[in-house]
């Protein structure tokens, strides 16, 4: 294999361990909040130092790489790609990690009734799924699937515009389990910043594979409309 | 007229002239060679080549004198070419930068401009006289040597010159002794170049019959020498004598033998185009 | 840094072609089995550096060598040494692809004759490995009695190389070897030495940025006969400690 190969191979190697790192921290972030488990959310918190290191690994990789090889064409885009995933795999690790520190918040589960309501959990499930699925699309380098993923943006995003008006509600119903709510609604919050930002990370693995940028077209659109 | 016309103009009389200039050398080579043939062509035969000399005109022959010029052309080249090139390897390989080597170097580009028959002067007192040679094939060999010994270190060194720095570079970074490289490499990729020199140089000394004179060749000899301390004669000298004597007969055999000895010459020049010819295009740098 | 013994190494050099001083007060360690980058402006002294690991510049007239070069710890400039020798442990690949007049074999196999080694085995199986350490074996193996000078310029230089393998060197000296070739031939002599670099120490000289920082682990700038800085490559071309080095690297020189 020509040596500019195996470095790209390192680098993508490095970013698919950070994936998986990322990966992990959001899928606890989940079990932290439905089972209020204190010491795994610390467990968390604690494990987003490592997210830190690998960003600040793979931007100095980057660096080097383009000193030492002066990557053009589909190297190029490969090593700008890896540059922008890497700093929203970081964003989606600091997203975990703020997940974690709500539910270090909660002194009890959340009720099932405000979770049904909310629709946190198809939600949450929907996230992993869409992170999931982007990581395939750059490891089978599949842009087809990328903008699949990029679809499903869509239904975080309804979730999400219910969320208000159902927590609203349900805190005028039960003003004692208000700061749960909140606490919940912010959870919903950042897991549609995670949906944007596997978003995000779709449109660079279309970028790098066909050379075209697919993001901010559909503000284009809509401003035609 | 514009001044780009008159430029044109003077470009075009500056190559008629230069046309000029160059075919009057050759019209002039032509005009002697058309007058040799019509007036010796006719006199060559098989006994001409075959014959001895003789004071008749009709029944001599140039057999001792075409002889003579092979056996001074072998002992020549056996002489003159293990030197030349040893010299001119040493001199372009070996020798440092030093005064003595510029010494050397001036004197052998002097040698080369020496007239001739200061040569047969030398030759007559150090082979004829001093080694006690005679006037024999040897001393007449050694003194023509000399004589062409600076051309053959010239074109030897101008041909191992040709040799690219690079190959000698390649050869020492893998270990080979400066000796190894030359032997290698260096003499085998320039040896078209000096046999093509020594060739050349050959082609004159066959030509040569001054110094030869100087040493005592004699004009007349009634055998085909046998070995490199017979007396011999050459074909240059027997011309020479020939067109000294006053009978037109004799003006023929000189033609005739002009011709035989022009064919030897044109035979070595012919030998050395074909061997730059061939080599030019077995090696490209 | 490691205790390591450093494959070559040069202490307090300074070198003079007559008045001129050409290196000056040059140190430098490079470790076995890694590529070092000889990198400056035209005329800063590099490719004479280059030349002293091999005693390349013993003939030039005027020419002398003050301090020590060392290879395995052992001065090379000593009089017991003997530079043939050194040159079967130091081998060297030119600028321009130099192959001898000879056929492909007798290239290949040249450093072996002027040993004097006539064991056709021998030469044959060395002829074959050298070739296939260059990556040319697939190319010429059914035409290793034609005529070298009859290869492409890019086969011409890696058939240079398989020459130097061939005397089973453990230094590879490289004086710009690909700035006579195209690309693609570039590509194939840059990826030799990537393979290379696995079983020899490698100095190579280049003017060209890209492939000191495609090739090498460690860079050294020079200007003006002097070292100016020494490193990583890594470091060297993302951020290099010395103004002249970051000029010269971003093209920005004078």
């Amino acid at each position: 294999m020509p040596h500019i190969d195996v470095e790209l191979e390192r680098l993508k190697t490095k970013l698919l361990e950070m994936w998986d790192l990322v990966e992990y921290q959001l899928q606890s972030g989940r079990e932290a909040m439905l089972t209020a488990d204190q010491e795994l959310a610390k467990q968390i918190v604690k494990r987003d130092k490592k997210v830190n290191q690998f960003d600040v690994k793979i931007d100095r990789m980057c660096e080097n790489f383009f000193a030492l090889f002066t990557p053009v064409a589909v190297d190029l885009r490969m090593v700008l790609a890896v540059l922008k995933i890497n700093a929203n795999l970081e964003r989606i690790g600091d997203t975990a990690e703020g997940i974690a520190r709500f539910a270090q918040k909660f002194e009890t589960p959340v009720h099932s009734d405000l979770l049904e309501l909310t629709q946190a959990i198809p939600m949450y499930d929907e996230a992993l799924a869409m992170f999931a699925e982007c990581r395939v699309a750059f490891i089978s380098n599949d842009p087809k699937l990328a903008k699949a993923v990029i679809k499903r943006d869509k239904t975080l995003n309804k979730i999400y515009r219910k969320s208000d008006a159902v927590a609203t509600k349900f805190m005028q119903q039960n003003p004692d389990r208000i700061s749960e709510a909140l606490a919940l609604l912010s959870i919903i919050k950042k897991l549609e910043r995670v949906g944007d930002q596997v978003t995000n990370i779709a449109e660079e693995v279309i970028f790098y594979r066909e050379a075209k940028v697919v993001k901010h077209k559909q503000d284009k659109k809509k401003k035609k409309d | 007229m514009t001044n780009s016309e008159k430029n044109r103009l003077k470009d075009k009389a500056f190559q008629v002239f230069g046309i000029f200039c160059t075919f009057i050398g050759l019209v002039v080579l032509g005009i002697f060679l058309f007058d040799i043939i019509l007036e010796g062509a006719k006199r060559i035969d098989w006994d001409f080549l075959v014959s001895l000399p003789s004071r008749r005109a009709s029944r001599a022959g140039i057999l001792t004198a075409w002889v003579g010029t092979i056996w001074i052309l072998l002992l020549t080249t056996i002489i003159a070419f293990p030197l030349g090139v040893s010299a001119g390897v040493y001199l372009e390989e070996y020798a440092k930068k030093t005064k003595l080597a510029n010494f050397l170097e001036i004197n052998i580009s002097n040698l080369a401009g020496v007239p001739s028959i200061i040569y047969g002067l030398l030759g007559l007192e150090i082979f004829v006289r001093q080694m006690r040679l005679g006037s024999s094939l040897l001393a007449g060999a050694l003194t023509l040597s000399l004589l062409i010994l600076p051309i053959i270190i010239v074109t030897t060194r101008e041909a191992i010159k040709a040799v690219p720095r690079s190959i000698r570079d390649g050869s020492f970074a893998l270990g080979a002794s400066k000796w190894q490289t030359v032997w290698h490499q260096v003499l085998p990729a320039s040896f078209g170049g000096i046999l093509t020199g020594i060739i050349l140089a050959l082609s004159r000394a066959v030509g040569e019959a001054a110094p030869l004179i100087v040493i005592g060749a004699l004009a007349y000899v009634p055998f085909t020498p046998s070995s490199p301390l017979d007396e011999f004669t050459v074909l240059p000298i027997q011309i020479f004598n020939w067109t000294s004597r006053p009978q037109e007969a004799f003006l023929t055999n000189a033609a005739a033998a002009i011709i035989i000895l022009l064919i030897i010459t044109f035979m070595l020049n012919g030998i050395a185009v074909y061997l730059r010819n061939r080599q030019q295009k077995k090696i490209k740098w | 840094m490691s205790k390591k013994q450093p494959k070559l190494e040069a202490r307090d050099l300074n070198a003079y072609y007559g008045d001129f001083h050409a290196l000056k007060n040059i140190n430098i360690a490079m470790e076995e089995k890694n590529v070092t980058a000889f990198i400056g402006p035209s005329g800063c002294g590099k490719s004479t550096f280059l030349r002293l690991f091999n005693r390349m510049n013993d003939y030039i007239d005027g020419f002398k060598v003050e301090g020590n070069i060392l290879l395995d710890g052992n001065d090379i400039y000593q009089k017991d040494v003997r530079v043939d020798e050194l040159r079967k442990q130091v081998g060297m690949v030119f600028q321009k692809p130099n192959p001898f007049p000879k056929t492909i074999f007798e290239n290949v196999v040249y450093g072996l004759r002027i040993q004097g080694i006539k064991n056709k085995a021998v030469l044959e199986e060395t002829a074959e490995r050298s070739l296939r350490d260059a990556a040319l074996w697939d190319e010429v193996k059914d035409n290793l009695n034609k005529s070298a000078l009859a290869l492409s310029g890019g086969q011409q230089q890696r058939l240079c190389i398989a020459r130097a393998l061939a005397i089973s060197p453990s230094v590879i000296l490289m004086d710009e070897p690909a700035s006579a070739l195209d690309p693609i031939s570039t590509a194939k002599i840059e990826e030799l030495i990537y393979e290379l670099k696995n079983d020899y120490t490698i100095v190579i000289v280049t003017h060209n940025m890209q492939q000191a920082g495609r090739v090498s682990d460690y860079t050294a700038f020079f200007y003006m006969g002097e070292l100016v800085e020494f490193n990583k490559t890594k470091t060297m071309f993302t951020s290099p400690k010395d103004e002249r080095t970051q000029n010269y690297i971003t093209g920005r020189f004078g």
